[in-house]
């Protein structure tokens, strides 16, 4: 074979975002397990809290539903990022990988945009399962302004997702933090029930997650009469933003530091 | 032109925590102080038994461990501060099973580590083929890795490897697990490699393995090398060319320093097989007769004494059990 040193390549980041996403969809359809915690579990969820909230009103089930379509979110966009470095480590591939010129980063995003479709998917389904097995559309006020909002939220989470992912680069025990900590996530973010039901000193920490902002928002706009965080919609959607961006701005230091802490202690491979 | 590879003085201390508690702390000195120069264009061989550090010392010369203390150069690139200009010269093949995302295909583990390399879009294809072709998978290309076995996931490594045409692949127990026929089907693909122009660095338990294949050798042991000379250096390095070997049922601790004190006699190993013992003695001249042997043996009618060229196998079983 003809092997001639050496061509110089040029690293593209776009390409190499575009690759993961491939191979994200690829190892999804070879292995759709995670159908089930993504979109079963949720639709489930979804009509459970269906019956539940009948009684209370359209707007108390329009809650419950995102609720479970978060649910549904939550699980392939922030859970799935981080997982899949895990998963990386464990197949003994993140070392080839950060062996290539691409920052690791570039895959991570591939990854997480892949998981954000998946997780708009996912949380259609439920409110798609929920309007067809009620044989009614849900109230929604404002479909644009809410599809809008919605969109935020998963980047929201998908900010959250990346950054989470570079635990998973930095130590092989990533895994039991994101347990110990998904619940603490889960209920201090809002996904079930409000930020303000939880106890006042909660609420700075829950403020530091993206996600918190989001869907306070979320639920503004969806729900007439909703009591959400003092501040209301506008400084909601606003923190979101401004949180999600520091999110995405300090991923790239992030995964620069990680990277090279990673080096320096050897910790790459699971053997 | 640069060397391949140069390192000073190369140190590196792994902290690991032990204890039910993980509030143990061990210090772990993998390597301790490598000197090491490979020329462009050979095949350097790391030989060393489990543990020795070879695995370390290639990670750290293909820039996914840093040194503790101490430099390396690859390809005229410091490891620590010129990882990004550097990654996109060298390969890596590490050994095992592991390193290959096993749901999707050969192809398709190739075409995203090619996404990753950045070789072009229009060569991409060729180049896949080409190396699927080269290592013998064309036909497995589009099944999935899971059912691949040892043999071919270890191929399809080495193919991983070059497909971003680097000019010096390093190749960490290319061998290990497969069997006599893969193993020497491998050992082709690096010759071929090395006759265009690549440079190889390559890590072994086997030293027929770098007697086959290498110019230059280094024995690596508790993190240190003990030897680094030419095939033919290393031949000289312990003892003459002749290898006797004396059996007997057991020796006195007398009788095995008498036949170390003979003339021309510069290493004794002993191993026990059952009741037998055995004595493998490097001898250096050609004076030394069997019948001097037998002479200090006294009292063993049941001794047997054999006679074979020293192989670079025994001289470095030597070198690694002098360091023990
Ligand atoms: N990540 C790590 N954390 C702690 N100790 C480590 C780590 N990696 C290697 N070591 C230790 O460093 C030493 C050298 O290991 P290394 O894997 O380099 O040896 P090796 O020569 O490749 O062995 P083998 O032939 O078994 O592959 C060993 O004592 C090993 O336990
Ligand atoms: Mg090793």
């Amino acid at each position: 074979m003809r092997h001639a040193p050496h061509a110089a390549y040029s690293i593209s980041r776009s390409r190499a975002l575009l690759a993961s996403l491939r191979l994200a969809v690829l190892s999804f359809l070879a292995d759709p397990q995670w159908l089930v915690p993504s979109m079963i579990a949720p639709v489930i969820f979804g009509l459970v809290a269906y019956e539940l909230f009948l009684g209370s009103g359209p707007w108390f089930v329009i809650y419950a539903i995102l609720g479970a379509g978060m649910m549904s979110m939550w699980g392939q966009t922030l859970y799935g990022s981080g997982w899949a470095t895990g998963q990386d480590r464990e197949l003994g591939t993140l070392e080839p990988t950060l062996s290539a010129p691409t920052p690791y980063l570039y895959v991570v995003f591939g990854r997480v945009a892949w998981n954000t479709v998946s997780g708009l998917l996912g949380g259609a389904i439920v409110f798609v399962v929920v309007a067809v097995t009620y044989g009614h559309p849900l109230p929604i006020v404002d479909p644009v302004a809410f599809a809008l909002l919605f969109a935020v939220v998963i980047v929201s989470l998908a900010s959250v997702g990346i950054v989470l992912s570079a635990a998973f680069v930095y130590t092989r025990y990533a895994g039991f933090i994101q347990n110990v900590g998904e619940f603490a996530f889960y209920v201090g973010t809002g996904c079930m029930f409000p930020v303000v039901l939880l106890p006042f000193w909660t609420t700075p920490f829950a403020l530091i997650f993206p996600p918190t902002w989001a869907l306070d928002a979320l639920r503004y706009q969806a729900i007439p009469g909703y009591h959400g965080l003092p501040w209301g919609f506008a400084w909601d959607l606003l923190g979101a933003v401004v949180t999600t961006s520091a999110y995405l701005g300090a991923a790239g230091a992030v995964f620069r530091r990680v990277e090279h802490r990673v080096l320096e202690i050897g910790d790459l491979s699971d053997y | 032109m640069t060397d391949a590879i140069e390192t000073h003085d190369l140190w590196r201390t792994f902290e690991s925590r032990k204890g039910f508690f993980f509030n143990e702390l061990v210090h772990t000195e993998a390597l301790r102080g490598i000197d090491l120069q490979v020329d462009r264009g050979e095949i350097f061989g790391l030989l060393g038994p489990n543990g020795a550090g070879k695995t370390t010392l290639t990670k750290i010369l293909s820039t996914l461990l840093l040194p503790t203390r101490g430099s390396a150069r690859v390809l005229g690139l410091d490891v620590a501060t010129q990882a990004h200009a550097l990654r996109p010269r060298i390969g890596l093949v590490l050994g095992g099973e592991r390193g290959l995302y096993n749901r999707i295909s050969a192809r398709e583990n190739l075409r995203y580590f090619a996404d990753l390399f950045g070789i072009p879009v229009e060569r991409r294809d060729r180049r896949i083929r080409e190396v699927l072709d080269w290592v013998g998978l064309t036909d497995a290309g589009d099944r999935r890795v899971e059912e691949f076995s040892r043999g071919m996931k270890q191929k399809l490594h080495l193919a991983r490897g070059i497909l971003h045409e680097p000019e010096l692949l390093f190749l960490d127990e290319p061998t290990i697990g497969l069997d006599p026929k893969s193993a020497r089907e491998t050992r082709k693909l690096i010759r071929g490699l090395v006759a265009n122009g690549v440079t190889i660095f390559l890590t072994t338990h086997y030293m027929f393995e770098a007697e086959e294949l290498c110019q230059r050798i280094a024995v690596l042991t508790r993190g240190r090398i003990v030897a680094r000379d030419t095939v033919a250096g290393l031949s000289r390095l312990v003892g003459g060319d002749r290898t006797i070997e004396v059996e007997g049922y057991g020796f006195e601790d007398a009788e095995v320093g008498a036949v170390k004190r003979l003339p021309g006699v510069s290493h004794v190993v002993s191993e026990e097989f059952g009741p037998r013992l055995r004595l493998t003695l490097r001898v250096r001249t050609p004076e030394l007769t069997w019948e001097t042997v037998k002479a200090t043996l006294p009292g063993h009618p049941e001794l047997a004494l054999r006679e074979r060229r020293t192989s670079l196998e025994d001289i470095y079983l030597d070198l690694v059990e002098e360091e023990a």
